[in-house]
């Protein structure tokens, strides 16, 4: 209510001109609005540039210095003033104005200066940035900017809608729960912020009440929004920040994914409904086979990566359902945006439902055609146990055989040995692993530093290394030893959650799969029996493959004092964990529900309610209804400042009297509410004495009409004859215009 | 009752009279037309004035000629710290040759009493003044005594800050209708007062004990005074004006419980600025207003109250109703521009309730 009503009366305290023209914010509301900014600027902050968050932070405690001054300058005044005057008013009326004008000691050629050097900055950096960040670091300097010269209302206005697109342009990177919940946040403080300027309490929290009491209100009206606005596709791609790409690269070297298993974001979550859940070891999911080792990385074979073939979905890569027995395993999984095309999958699989966005890939694996940069969900039957790649073509069997001579050469060196020794396929892989096993090899986290990426030190000298190391060094040997071996590199396990069950059935929920789920292992092509899967980390480290982190590997992570740990260790608290599985589970649904509601999810839901239609008629039904909430909305408010208008039912010379000033008011000539019929008359009279004549009747027969006790025959005449002095009153306007 | 000539005709038929009585009173209190009205204003909505202003400003000399003009009977007291009530109401004194007691009446029995320099005299005194200026009666020994109609007070006062003053109790405070100041003349009015024969002089024995002097001819008799009180009474309101007055107290009233009226609120939401603090008008103070108001619209030869009545007394009748601590006049204006000129200011005219 407060917010409609727009036309609050004009007052005047006697400084009514210098209100209109300058703008006053209390220094407790200043404050406020800074710290709105800190923290607006701090939520996007972490994706903007080291040297931006610099420039940044210097204008914010710059604003605060500025802040700070402006008080001390008060107090002198205030000081200086009650000393001097009797009249306590007049004093502090006359220091808050001296104290304005000193509000803003910044010249303006000072912050152009600045504002120019920032510019050139960003300008120079964009290519090197991206477009997306330069234009994030545009938006939040001049947000940061714009402060230093609040001097207007609407420039306070600019201020704020500035923060709040600095807020929604956050959810471009994370839309997770969390992040939601505290951009909500922001949004209620933002807005009570410029609700404060407004209302008649000082409060700051009662009007964090009231604005959170409108924003429940109008919740209905977003969820209205969110179910029928149209769900168009971005006209543009969202570019990508460099820096919000996570998850897997698609070249590795030993040491890459390391720093991976730091991190406890959140890479995908699985859904198997009523399901059982595979076993822990089972759960290896494919993300990218890497096919090409140069002696220092694996990399992608770039005809995969273009996936130009025609027809390949069905014929070269994808599973044949047909020719096997095994029954599927059905399950639905929600990636989280990574900025990178490919998708997750236990071997082999299928896409079921709807698939379109995703594409099969050589090697059993699933990318998406566009780059994730939201949520995204897809259906996928998986039959585990069954054989896959049973026929290998001649030319990927080169591929998966080839490998830079004398690149390692003591590992070329065993190969041949083992090839003479072992003729059997499977017995030399067992005995690799068992070299591995029975050898003083050590799972670490942070091996040693290998020159070059050399496989040949790792493996004869260091000896110590995690799962990249291993599945490397493991597929170089069978290569070299003539098996085609290639490297998978994806997530191991997941956390199972099964609060979002309402069956309570064991082993049903869904699991949750972090960033320090990732892994690397191996992959053997043996003639009649396809790829299978060998993870030589089992045979170094089987409580990784089994279960997870093993506690010898979590007290070697204590050492890096890192996150991921005090989550193993609040694993251990009951009710926290508990706590946690709770807001995951939360966290799953509101990915699910809300980020991943797309346009398929929009009409398969219309398609619910109102039976299946031609799409015209659904465009037809989301336009009506949009026009109908639109409409209930402008009602609403038309109701609401309507009872102020009717409360007050105007007479006929009442209207006639304010149309008149209305008129005035357009030729600069306002009345101050306070002023009275006769002095306004007055002062016209000294203002404009071409028209003194006829208002001064105008007025004289408002006065009459309105406290006179007349007759009413006596009133209609006066009412005709102020009609009349009306029209002669437009006509002198007219005149002297 | 006997059929009365309409409003109309009553005030079209005083004011000869009225303008007599001002030009009588501008003979002798130069340059103050405006004060003058007001004071004039005051007494024919029958309420008390109360003068406040420095030593020497003619405050006395305003009160003095009000009295005679209007020919009424007048007495001065000066109050002094030592004044007890019955200096002021009179008392009974044992008469040896009636064997009995008699009432010994003091000046207050007058029809105009000018109680000078109010202030100086203990609350008690002060006080002593109360029952007669609310009920127009006083007792002594219990017995109660009917004043003379009309009856005023006139009192002047010296302002706060000046040694040997006691501040007069909200309640009586509120007692008188209008507080007026005259403020220094300007440089032609002062030219007329040095020039002008010392009028006062051959009248100022009048004292404690003084007798009733009457050096100017009265304008107009008692019975023309009362009929022009009637009248005032008379003097129609529309609802417009009414809603106006009740709009003005009702900021007062607002302010003074601490939340700001939303009228009040400067739409670019400087709450500081607009602080107004002051104490909530009465219905008293209201009907003090809107009584004003009419008698300063009968003066004006009209028969219903406009805004600008309401605004012409405003500052007169509230502002010593409204202030917290009264301001240190040092002559001129200086009830001016403050809390009512704020309260004034917020409320609009042709829209009272508008916010």
């Amino acid at each position: 209510m407060i917010f409609f009503n727009t036309k609050v009366n004009q007052q005047s305290w006697g400084i009514k001109q210098k209100a209109s023209s300058s703008f006053y914010l209390s220094r407790k509301n200043s404050w406020l609005l800074w710290l709105c900014q800190c923290l607006n600027v701090a939520v996007i902050g972490l994706e903007l540039s080291t040297w931006m968050l610099g420039i940044i932070s210097l204008a914010l405690a710059w604003q605060a210095h500025l802040l700070h001054q402006s008080r001390d300058s008060v107090r002198n005044k205030k000081q200086l003033k009650t000393a001097k005057q009797p009249g306590p008013r007049q004093g502090t009326r006359q220091s808050k104005h001296a104290n304005n004008n000193q509000n803003k000691p910044v010249s303006p050629i000072i912050l152009a200066v600045f504002a120019l050097l920032g510019c050139l900055a960003i300008a120079i950096t964009a290519k090197q940035v991206g477009i997306l960040v330069s234009m994030l670091h545009l938006l939040c300097f001049s947000y940061v900017l714009k402060a230093f010269e609040v001097r207007s209302r609407r420039d306070f206005y600019q201020l704020l809608l500035l923060g709040l697109f600095v807020l929604a342009a956050s959810l471009i990177f994370r839309q997770d729960l969390t992040a939601t919940l505290i951009i909500l946040t922001l949004l209620v403080l933002n807005l009570a912020v410029l609700h404060q300027l407004f209302s008649y309490q000082r409060k700051f929290v009662a009007n964090v009440k009231v604005i959170i009491m409108l924003l429940t209100q109008s919740a209905l009206l977003a969820v209205v929004l969110f179910l029928v606005f149209p769900r168009l596709s971005p006209f543009w791609q969202v570019p990508s920040a460099k820096s919000a790409a996570t998850g897997l690269s698609d070249t590795v070297k030993p040491g890459d994914i390391a720093n991976l298993t730091r991190s406890t974001k959140l890479a995908f979550r699985a859904d198997f409904g009523q399901q059982a859940i595979p076993a822990y070891s089972q759960l290896y999911w494919r993300a990218m086979v890497l096919e090409d080792y140069d002696g220092r990385q694996w990399t992608r074979q770039k005809r995969f990566a273009s996936n130009k073939i025609p027809g390949a979905k069905i014929k070269a890569f994808s599973f044949d359902v047909s020719k096997t027995e095994v029954s599927p395993l059905t399950y639905q999984v929600v990636a989280e945006p990574s900025y990178q095309k490919y998708l997750f999958a236990l071997a082999p699989a299928v896409a079921i439902g709807d698939s379109s966005g995703i594409k099969a890939q050589a090697g059993y694996t699933f990318n998406s055609t566009k780059m994730l940069s939201q949520a995204k969900s897809y259906q996928l039957s998986s039959y585990l146990t069954a054989p896959f790649g049973v026929e290998l073509s001649q030319k990927s069997k080169m591929a998966n055989l080839s490998y830079p001579k004398n690149s390692n050469p003591r590992l070329e060196q065993l190969a041949l040995q083992l090839q003479h020794n072992y003729v059997d396929v499977m017995s030399r892989a067992q005995a690799v692993l068992t070299l591995i096993n029975k050898e003083n090899y050590a799972y670490t986290l942070q091996p040693p530093l290998l020159d070059n990426n050399s496989l040949d030190q790792f493996f004869f000298d260091t000896q110590a290394g995690f799962c990249v190391h291993y599945a490397s060094a493991f597929t170089f040997l069978m290569r070299a030893s003539g098996i085609p071996a290639r490297m998978v590199t994806g997530y191991l396990g997941g956390e199972y959650n099964g609060i979002n069950d309402s069956q309570q059935a064991d082993n049903t929920g869904h699991l949750s799969i972090y960033q320090y789920d990732a892994h690397a292992w191996s992959e053997i092509w043996i003639e009649g029996k396809g790829w299978l899967r060998i993870d030589p980390t089992s045979a170094v480290d089987p409580q990784r493959v089994d279960s997870g982190w093993s506690t010898r590997l979590l007290q070697e992570q204590s050492a890096l004092n890192n996150d991921l740990l005090s989550l193993y260790q609040m694993k251990n608290i009951k009710w926290l964990s508990a706590l946690r599985l709770q807001f995951d589970a939360l966290d799953y649904q509101w990915t699910r529900w809300v980020i991943g509601f797309n346009n398929k999810q929009q009409y398969d839901l219309f398609k619910h309610w109102f039976g299946k239609m031609a799409s015209w008629k659904l465009a037809l039904i989301m336009a009506v209804s949009l026009v109908v909430t639109m409409a209930i909305l402008m009602l609403f408010l038309h109701l609401l400042n309507q009872p102020k208008k009717k409360s007050r039912s105007l007479t006929k010379w009442q209207r006639i009297y304010q149309k008149s000033l209305t008129q005035l008011a357009k030729q600069g000539l306002d009345k101050p509410v306070a002023m009275t019929v006769n002095d306004f008359s007055k002062q016209v009279r000294r203002e404009c004495p071409e028209l003194a004549i006829v208002f001064t009747r105008l007025s004289a027969s408002y006065n009459c009409l309105c406290y006179q006790p007349l007759s009413a025959a006596k009133q209609e005449e006066l009412t005709l004859a102020m009609q009349h002095q009306y029209q002669h009153f437009i006509h002198a306007m007219k005149r002297s215009a | 009752m006997p059929k009365s000539p309409p409003i109309v005709d009553k005030v079209y038929a005083s004011q000869q009279s009225i303008s007599a009585i001002l030009t009588t009173i501008e003979k002798v209190v130069f340059g103050k037309p405006k004060e003058c009205r007001l004071a004039l204003a005051c007494l024919l909505a029958q309420g008390h004035l109360l003068i406040e202003d420095l030593p020497g400003m003619g405050k006395t000399t305003l009160a003095h000629i009000l009295a005679t003009t209007l020919g009424l009977s007048y007495q001065r007291t000066q109050f002094t710290n030592d004044l007890l009530p019955a200096d002021v109401v009179g008392f009974s004194i044992f008469n040896n040759e009636t064997n009995g007691f008699e009432l010994h009446k003091g000046p207050i029995f007058n029809q105009v009493i000018l109680a000078d320099e109010i202030n100086r005299a203990s609350p008690k005194t002060q006080s002593a003044l109360l029952e007669a200026m609310a009920e127009n009666q006083v007792s002594i020994d219990g017995i109660t005594h009917a004043l003379p109609n009309p009856f005023f007070v006139i009192a002047t006062q010296n302002p706060l800050f000046h040694a040997g003053t006691y501040p007069l109790p909200e309640s009586q405070l509120d007692r008188f209708m209008m507080r007026l100041s005259l403020g220094f003349p300007d440089l032609k009015a002062e030219k007329q007062i040095l020039l002008s024969p010392a009028l006062r002089t051959n009248q100022s024995t009048s004292t404690n004990q003084g007798s009733n002097t009457v050096d100017n001819e009265p304008v107009i008799t008692e019975q023309a005074l009362i009929a022009m009180q009637q009248a005032v009474t008379e003097v129609t309101v529309s609802n417009d004006v009414i809603e106006y007055i009740i709009a003005l107290s009702h900021v007062s009233r607002r302010a003074y419980s601490g939340q700001t009226a939303q009228a009040n609120q400067e739409p670019n939401g400087s709450a500081d600025e607009i602080e107004i603090r002051c104490k909530p008008l009465s219905p008293r103070a209201s009907k003090a207003l809107l009584q004003a108001a009419k008698a300063m619209a009968f003066i004006d030869n009209r028969d219903y109250v406009l805004p600008d009545d309401v605004q012409a007394v405003f500052y007169v009748v509230c502002q010593h109703r409204l202030e917290i601590q009264p301001n240190q006049p040092l002559g001129g204006n200086q009830f001016g521009a403050s809390v009512a000129k704020q309260i004034l200011d917020s409320v609009d005219v042709l829209n009272p309730f508008g916010y």
